[in-house]
């Protein structure tokens, strides 16, 4: 009844001061909301148990090799299967693109190489026919594959016949056996799922491939006794690799990890850890702003406290009673919170569905959950602590004597004084490290979107495919198949012109007449395996000559390198016919210079100048790959450019393997753009909501400590003081937070920033920091100082006889 | 005697949520140097809003006032500051000693609003108020370990700091009990025996009987105005 009683005279409180009430909840709603979106996001991102039957006991294995990210190679899961006691399903697969021909075009869909037991791990049953058997994967197996639903009601109207009836994958005729239910993509974003062939099995000696790989402990079994033991068994297989194959030990770890873990690298919990400490630091925020709005409306009540305290209320019902309106706001915030990070999340579903075209891994199914709820639940908690609870109880503890005595506060407006000063403090710091952090993020994003990469793409498609070897043994009939395929496509009205560009790898150089004393002397560039005109990719020759038909095998080794190269070693002279050695893998070779073209982004140093890297483009006819990156540029307006390459190759031969679909040469970079884009809005809305709050919050601390003063301020007027040594008396004091904040926040952001630095090396000039931190000093101290002005403003324009009367 | 302050016809009105409440309604009134006024009247009837107008505390709705010859009705809220710094020395019921400043930094405060004081000036100066009320010795302390008496008679030192023309005080004694109020009557009686003019507002006829003069005010309206003679003290320097 009590309770009630106080509930009703706190919901009446809320209603008479309608905007405060839309204050606190606004700064309450942001910081919530923002530290439960980035939970929830980030929670689906890695941490989430798969929406599959026994989603939670689903594990990716990875393997940590001295450290850094690797795969197992199908010979270590086979040596490696029989020996583990504690793994309950074990077994490997491969991600790929499949291509399906209809006639004469076709599609392209992301699919899933698997054997027997892959769908059984999953836990799904397919809705048509039967899923892969042993029978499948045995060597020369008739081709089987499954096809999801949704390739099923669009390719096929969802025809029941369709069991048994052949389709054309990658030009293999393949026989469908099995339809899998809506939205199944497992292991990721597959849409068909063919065999992996027991083949891989075979002992390949030390060249066997490497394929991702699942398990599922046996239950009873921790995941750390399972990594050890499967840690321990493949340490026994490497070490004897190492006396079979005197190949260099390297330390090995075996991890289980979720899918989506695995699928950001490791690095998952590290992005998790610092975007959540983000967030949470802008609840923190919140919770201080809501929790000196209200401590303030509790200062208001000291007088009524102390009053019902001495007529003997106890702390207990004291505390209750001025809970409550902290409690009702939290409760409200809370509420409205998960309404707002609901919708934040369902739009963030969409925008991501329409951005990608093959929707994602199938994880990324972003919206309200019970992890997300019960996190919801725990940040209202928190914030009712933070923000109710001990402001309240502090109020209720207070020296009653002191507060009755007289009306002049004493002691605890001295005691509320300091509290706010440091919170003032504190927001300073909090907001400067945001701003800081923000624009340094921002920063990297603008550098990567507006990077100058030095080639032109626009029209560009790519193909990335491999010549098997096994058919085309000899250099030079993967060199003559390689030449039929440009040739297929330049045929093509719509083809300008065709290059092909392999990365070979950053490789040393050596320069005639140089001594190099040390290893980590020698030069390095990236070199470029080409055939045809580098201009095909907007690489242009500026002097010399190009390849042509007479470099040959036999012919002296040419070389094209890149202006920051020529004007390196070469500075007040023609690099034309100028010579080096270049080093390609055990052998060396000398190289003559017959031309020079301009500048390219090198893959190597992304975030670098363009001319901080050299290029060395030599001829993909006297250095022959069986991995091609074949590009070719279109007329604008050219539709269904990929089919052009599809054509050619299917013209030429079926069983080339394309290692990635045929698109835009942009599409991977602009994705990548986009991204960058969006984190770097992301960060900036993040940002600059942290700011509003930080104002609001500032703004709101100084109005009540200066309302706090108003009878002070009334007695300072009424013997003499003016308006402006009132001013500048606050001026300073807020000042002196600032400076103490700002200060804090700028000796952490000069250790990040070397720390940056390093870590970057020496990206942004040293310069720039110091700009950064001025500006963000600067910008935040004006902010800071119009936030102290502006109720300084309004206290002093208050009459001194009125501010007198003012309890 | 001349005339230190002159109101002519002045009306004071307060506006809070759209009702107007007349404090003050045609109020004439001159007081002369020297002089010690005591004001009475029941709780509500416009005695503060007077005295804060006095003080240049607020300034009247409607009506002239001048102060040492000085038209002061129309002056800005800095030009207000300025006088009530050099001219104008206030005691409240409540005390209003700042809780955050000793006792001598409470009562320096006047003088640190002036210009051109010097700090060996405010030193001595503080010394001597303090010493007039006897209080020196608790200087270095906050107003809070002070009882209620020695805080209204740091107030009081306050007031006089900065050699004002006139001491307005607004039932000085109301928050005191009958020992400390006797105290701090009897400064003002010396006060006004060492030649300055008070204005005092006060509840206790008996207080009320100590002045040379005593107002009585009703609904805002001055409705008496009588000499005491039987006053026991006279000043020695009236209307010089
Ligand atoms: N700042 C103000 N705002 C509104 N009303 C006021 C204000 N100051 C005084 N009043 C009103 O003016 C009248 C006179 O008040 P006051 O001068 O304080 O009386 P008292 O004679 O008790 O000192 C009262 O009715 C009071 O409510
Ligand atoms: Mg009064």
């Amino acid at each position: 009844m009590l309770m009630f009683l106080d509930i009703k005279y706190a919901i009446r409180q809320l209603f008479k001061s309608p905007r405060f009430t839309a204050m606190t909840l606004f700064v309450l709603i942001g910081g919530l909301s923002i530290s439960l979106f980035t939970f929830s996001f980030l929670y689906s991102t890695v941490y989430k148990p798969l929406s599959l039957p026994n989603g939670d006991s689903i594990k990716a294995v990875t393997i940590l090799k001295n450290g850094n990210f690797d795969m197992l190679t199908a010979n270590d899961f086979t040596q490696m299967k029989d020996e583990l006691n504690t793994l309950a399903e074990f077994g490997i697969y491969q991600e790929s693109t499949t291509r399906v021909s209809i006639e004469d075009s076709g599609k392209s869909y992301s699919s899933a190489r698997v054997r027997e037991g892959f769908f059984k791990f999953a836990g799904v049953e397919p809705i048509l026919g039967r899923t892969i058997n042993a029978e499948d994967t045995v060597v020369g197996a008739n081709p089987v594959a499954l096809i999801s639903e949704e390739i099923w009601q669009s390719d096929y109207r969802g025809n029941n016949e369709i069991i048994g009836s052949t389709i054309i994958l990658d030009g293999v005729v393949t026989e469908i056996v099995g339809v899998m239910p809506a939205e199944y993509r497992f292991p990721n974003t597959a849409r068909l799922w063919t065999t992996l062939s027991d083949d891989v099995l075979k002992p390949e000696g030390n060249n066997s491939a490497w394929h991702r790989s699942y398990a599922r402990v046996k239950s009873g079994v921790t995941i750390t006794q399972a990594e050890q033991e499967m840690t321990q068994v493949l340490r026994q297989i490497h070490q004897e690799n190492v006396k079979l194959y005197q190949i260099e030990p390297s330390d090995l770890q075996v991890k289980l990890m979720t899918f989506q873990m695995a699928q950001t690298g490791g690095e998952g919990s590290i992005v998790f850890s610092f975007l959540n400490a983000v967030a949470l630091m802008i609840l923190l925020l919140a919770c201080i702003n809501v929790g000196n709005l209200l401590l303030a409306r509790t200062l208001d009540k000291q007088k009524e406290t102390a009053i019902r305290s001495a007529l003997g209320a106890n702390s207990v019902r004291l505390v209750s009673q001025l809970m409550w309106e902290g409690v009702l706001i939290a409760l409200l915030g809370g509420f409205l919170s998960v309404l707002l990070v609901a919708a934040a999340l369902d739009y963030t579903n969409m925008a991501l569905q329409s951005w990608i075209p093959s929707g994602g891994s199938f994880w990324w199914r972003y919206g309200m959950d019970g992890a997300t709820l019960g996190m919801a639940v725990v940040f209202t908690l928190v914030t009712i602590l933070l923000s109710s609870f001990l402001p309240a109880w502090r109020s209720a503890n207070q020296d009653i004597n002191t507060t009755l005595r007289d009306g002049t506060r004493g002691a605890q407006s001295k005691k509320a004084g300091r509290l706010s000063r440091l919170l003032v403090t504190t927001q300073v710091f909090l907001v400067a490290i945001l701003m800081l952090i923000g624009s340094i993020s921002a920063y990297i994003a603008h550098s990567f979107i507006n990077i100058e990469l030095g080639d032109d793409y626009s029209h560009v498609m790519s193909a990335r495919f491999q010549i098997p070897t096994d058919k085309y043994p000899s250099e030079k009939q993967q060199l003559n198949l390689t030449q039929e395929l440009i040739q297929q496509v330049k045929q093509h009205p719509s083809v300008v012109d065709v290059v092909t560009n392999n990365w070979a790898g950053t490789r040393k150089l050596y320069l005639d007449n140089k001594e190099y004393l040390r290893d980590t002397e020698v030069p390095t560039a990236d070199v470029i395996q080409t055939i045809g005109p580098l201009a095909t990719v907007g690489v242009n020759l500026t002097i010399g000559r190009n390849f042509n038909v007479r470099d040959t095998q036999q012919t002296r080794k040419v070389a094209l390198i890149s202006e920051s190269m020529a004007k390196r070693y070469w500075p007040n002279e023609s690099a034309i016919d100028k010579s080096f050695t270049l080093e390609l893998g055990e052998e060396k070779h000398k190289m003559s210079v017959v031309g020079v073209v301009s500048n390219r982004m090198n893959p190597s140093t992304m975030f670098g100048k363009i001319d901080a890297a050299d290029e060395i483009y030599i001829s993909g006819q006297q250095f022959i790959a069986s991995y091609q990156v074949f590009f070719y540029r279109v007329l604008p307006g050219t539709e269904n450019a990929d089919e052009v390459f599809y054509r050619a190759m299917f013209n030429t031969d079926r069983s080339i393997e394309l290692t990635y679909q045929v698109q835009p040469a942009e599409q991977n970079r602009n994705k990548m753009r986009e991204s960058m884009a969006l984190l770097s809005n992301i960060t900036f809305i993040t940002g600059f909501f942290a700011l509003l709050l930080a104002l609001v919050g500032i703004y709101g601390l100084t109005a009540n400590a200066v309302a706090q003063r108003t009878h002070e301020v009334g007695i300072r007027r009424a013997i003499g003081a003016t308006d402006l040594s009132i001013t500048l008396m606050f001026l300073k004091q807020g000042g002196k937070q600032l400076v103490i904040g700002l200060g804090l926040a700028l000796l952490c952001f000069a250790l990040m920033a070397m720390g940056f630095h390093q870590f970057t090396e020496q990206l942004f000039p040293v310069m720039s920091y110091y700009v950064l931190a001025i500006s963000v000093a600067l910008g935040l101290s004006i902010i800071v100082m119009i936030a102290i002005f502006m109720p300084t403003k309004r206290a002093i324009q208050m009459e001194p006889s009125v501010a007198l009367r003012y309890e | 005697m001349s005339a230190l302050i002159t109101l002519e016809n002045i009306s004071k009105s307060f506006l809070t949520e759209d009702i107007e409440t007349r404090a003050l309604q045609q109020v004439s009134l001159t007081i002369s140097q020297g002089e010690y006024l005591s004001l009475t009247g029941q709780s509500g009837c416009g005695k503060s809003t007077l005295l804060s107008l006095l003080g240049l505390l607020d300034s009247p709705t409607k009506g002239q006032y001048w102060l040492a010859g000085q038209d002061v009705s129309t002056l800005s809220r800095n030009e207000r500051a300025a006088i009530r710094c050099k001219k104008i020395g206030f005691v409240f019921q409540s005390f209003n000693l700042i809780s955050d400043l000793t006792v001598s930094e409470n009562v320096m405060l006047p003088l640190t609003y002036q210009s051109g004081v010097t700090s060996s000036y405010i030193k001595d100066k503080v010394a001597e108020v303090l010493a007039k009320v006897e209080m020196s010795h608790r200087a270095n302390h906050y107003p809070s370990q002070l009882s209620g008496g020695q805080q209204q008679r740091v107030a009081v030192a306050r007031a006089l700091v900065n050699t004002p023309d006139i001491i307005l005080a607004d039932e000085p004694t109301g928050n005191l009990d009958s020992k400390n109020a006797e105290a701090v009557m009897s400064l003002f009686d010396q006060l006004h025996q060492d030649g300055a003019t008070i204005c005092m507002v006060t509840h206790d006829p008996k207080s009320a009987k100590r002045a040379q003069r005593s107002l009585e005010m009703f609904d805002g309206q001055l409705v008496g105005d009588v000499k005491n003679t039987e006053s026991n003290f006279t000043p020695k320097a009236v209307g010089v």
